[in-house]
C-alpha cells in the first residue's frame, strides 16, 4: 500500500490547544510522526525582558493556563536566587498549598479531557464539576480562577481569607470520595482498559534519553520526583510518597496521576495543618518598595534595585503537574530581567512523540496524546 | 558531587578545554568549557559521570558575544549540572549534544531559531516555534519589540 502524511490538527479534537501532528502512514499504520508547533507563540520570553520582575508574573499565569500557579511559583524561585531574596517561612506552605491544589486541579482537567478522548461523556463531567471545587477555593484566596498573580518576589501577595483551611478540608473529603469512582468508571470498565492497556509503551532508558520526565516517565518505573530529589519551598518537611506504575503505557500513567492526586491531599491536609498553628507574614521585609507586595506602586523606585542588589543568576526548577519545569532568570541589575529561559515539561515529552507513537494504529492516537496530557501554552510560551 | 568532583573527573580529559567549574546555586556546578571540546565534554558527561538526562538548551545573547548553556540530570546524583560556552558573535557555531542526548533536538532548533546559533551535525535544525522562511531571531537583544516589525514575512529562499 502507498504511504501518505496527514495532518492531524491543529484543528483536531485529540490536540487539547491548537498544534499539528503531522503523521506518515501506512493504511492504518503510523510509520513516523512530526509534531508542529508554534501556532500558540506569544513570545513570553521576549516580553519578559521588557518588565519589571513582578510583571512577569502576570506571563506565567498564561504559560500554562491550567497549572498557572505551578509557573508562578517557578519563575519566582528563579527570579528570588538571581535578586537574593527569601520568603518567609508561611509563605513557602502557601506555595506549596497553591502547587498542590494545582497539581489537583490540572489533573482533574487532565481526567476529564482524556476521558472524553476515549469517548466517555459522563466521568468528564463528573472531572469538571470537580475541578471547578478547586478553583472556587482558588478564587477564595486570589480572586481569579486560573490567572491568579499571587505569587511575588520575597512572598505571595496576601493571607488566607477566614474559614478557608475548613471549606479547603470539605473539599479535600468529597475528592478522596470522588477518586474512587473514577477508578470504578474506569478501571473497571472493559471498554476503557482495552483502548489503553499496552498503548503508546515508552520504557524507562527510553524516556530517560528523550528528556521525558513527570508522570509520564514515573509511569515507566523511573522514581523521580523534585519534590523528593531537590525539594523546594517546605516540601522537605512534609509527608508523601512518589506515585509510581511499571506498565508504561496509557493506563500506567493513568494510575500513577491518579495516585499523585491521593498524595496531593494528604500533602494539602498537612499543610493546611500546618498554616492553622503558624500565623505569621507572608512577605519578606526589607525589599524595594515596588518588588514589595502587597500594595507597591511601580515607578522610579525602580531603579532602587541597582543599588540594593548585586547581579545574579537564578536557576530554579520544580515539579509541575506534567513534569519538571525549569528556569533560568539572569538579572544584570536591572530593573528588568536581561534574560528568563523556561524549560517546559511537555515540550520535551512532546518532542520524544517518535518513540510512543510509532508502530501503533491511527485509532490509538487520541489515547496515547491524551495520556501525555499536552497543555500547548507551555510548549510555545 | 560538587564543583571539585566535576573539576577532577573532566580535567584529564579534557585539558585546556575545560575553563572552569564554578559553584552555583541549586546545582552541583556550572562547568565552563571551550567549543573545541563540547563533543568530549558530553560523552564524559554521560558515560562517565552519569549525567544521562539533558534538561534544557538555552541560548543567551551577550551582544558581543553568544552563551549556550545545557542543563544536565544525573539520576545517579540526584543533581542537575550547567554546561556553559561562549560563542563569538560574527561565528556562533557549536557541535550539536543531539548525538549524545536525542532530547537535545528540540531544543537546539529552538536555540537556533530564537538566538541564531548554528548547531554543527544536528540532524533536522529547521524552525520549531516560528513559521518556515521566518528572516528574524527575535531573542537577539537586537530584535526591539517598540519599533513594529513589518507585518509582511519575509522569506528566505534555502
Amino acid at each position: 500500500m502507498s504511504e501518505m502524511w496527514i495532518n492531524m490538527g491543529p484543528q483536531h479534537p485529540m490536540t487539547h490547544g491548537l498544534w499539528n501532528l503531522r503523521v506518515r502512514l501506512d493504511g492504518e499504520l503510523i510509520l513516523d510522526v512530526d509534531p508542529e508547533m508554534g501556532y500558540l507563540h506569544r513570545g513570553i520570553e521576549k516580553i519578559s525582558e521588557d518588565r519589571h520582575y513582578n510583571e512577569v508574573i502576570t506571563l506565567m499565569d498564561r504559560c500554562c493556563y491550567v497549572a498557572g500557579m505551578a509557573w508562578e511559583h517557578l519563575y519566582i524561585l528563579g527570579a528570588e536566587r538571581a535578586l537574593h531574596v527569601t520568603p518567609p517561612e508561611r509563605a513557602e506552605y502557601l506555595r506549596v498549598l497553591c502547587d498542590e491544589f494545582q497539581r489537583l486541579g490540572s489533573h482533574l482537567m487532565w481526567y476529564a479531557a482524556f476521558v472524553q478522548d476515549l469517548g466517555l461523556m459522563s466521568p468528564f463531567l463528573y472531572g469538571m464539576r470537580d475541578r471547578d471545587l478547586v478553583l472556587d477555593l482558588f478564587q477564595s484566596y486570589t480572586g481569579a480562577r486560573m490567572t491568579y498573580e499571587y505569587m511575588r518576589v520575597g512572598g505571595v501577595r496576601n493571607d488566607l481569607p477566614p474559614g478557608f483551611t475548613q471549606q479547603a478540608r470539605k473539599v479535600l473529603d468529597w475528592l478522596t470520595d470522588r477518586f474512587r469512582e473514577y477508578d470504578q468508571l474506569c478501571l473497571g470498565s472493559t471498554i476503557f482498559r482495552k483502548r489503553c492497556d499496552g498503548l503508546g509503551v515508552l520504557k524507562g532508558p527510553d524516556a530517560v534519553r528523550n528528556g521525558v520526565t513527570g508522570p509520564m516517565l514515573r509511569a515507566a518505573g523511573v522514581k523521580r520526583d523534585l519534590r523528593k530529589d531537590r525539594p523546594y519551598a517546605a516540601y522537605d518537611r512534609l509527608e508523601f510518597d512518589v506515585a509510581l506504575a511499571d506498565g508504561a503505557d496509557v493506563t500506567a500513567r493513568y494510575l500513577v496521576r491518579m495516585e499523585e492526586m491521593r498524595q496531593s491531599v494528604r500533602l494539602l491536609r498537612q499543610v493546611l495543618d500546618w498554616l492553622d498553628g503558624h500565623p505569621g507574614p507572608v512577605v519578606a521585609d526589607r525589599l524595594p518598595r515596588w518588588l514589595g507586595a502587597p500594595y507597591a506602586p511601580v515607578g522610579a523606585e525602580g531603579y532602587l534595585l541597582k543599588r540594593q542588589y548585586p547581579k545574579g543568576v537564578g536557576f530554579a526548577a520544580v515539579e509541575e503537574p506534567h513534569g519538571e519545569a525549569l528556569a533560568y532568570v539572569v538579572n544584570e541589575g536591572g530593573e528588568h530581567p536581561y534574560r528568563v529561559k523556561f524549560r517546559s515539561p511537555v515540550f520535551a515529552n512532546l518532542s520524544a512523540a517518535r518513540t510512543y507513537l510509532v508502530g501503533y494504529h491511527v485509532a490509538d492516537i487520541p489515547p496515547i496524546m491524551g495520556s501525555v496530557d499536552v497543555c500547548v501554552g507551555e510548549v510555545d510560551r | 558531587m560538587g564543583p571539585e568532583d566535576l573539576q577532577r573527573g573532566l580535567a584529564s580529559r579534557l585539558g585546556a578545554g575545560l575553563l572552569g567549574v564554578d559553584a552555583f546555586d541549586g546545582t552541583a556546578g556550572r562547568i565552563r568549557f571551550d567549543r573545541s571540546v563540547a563533543l568530549e565534554l558530553f560523552r564524559a558527561m554521560r558515560e562517565e559521570l552519569g549525567f544521562g538526562h539533558l534538561s534544557t538548551v538555552a541560548g543567551i545573547d551577550w551582544v558581543d558575544r553568544r552563551e549556550v548553556v545545557y542543563v544536565l540530570w544525573s539520576d545517579r546524583a540526584l543533581q542537575y549540572v550547567l554546561l556553559s560556552t561562549f560563542l563569538p558573535a560574527d561565528d556562533p557555531k557549536v557541535e550539536s549534544a543531539s548525538g549524545v542526548w536525542p532530547s537535545a533536538n528540540w531544543h537546539e532548533r529552538e536555540a537556533w531559531e530564537m538566538v541564531d546559533i548554528t548547531f554543527d551535525h544536528h540532524p533536522d535544525l529547521r524552525h520549531l516555534l516560528m513559521p518556515d522562511g521566518y528572516a528574524f531571531h527575535p531573542l537577539l537583544r537586537s530584535f526591539k519589540l517598540h519599533e513594529p516589525e513589518s507585518l509582511e514575512v519575509k522569506v528566505r529562499h534555502v
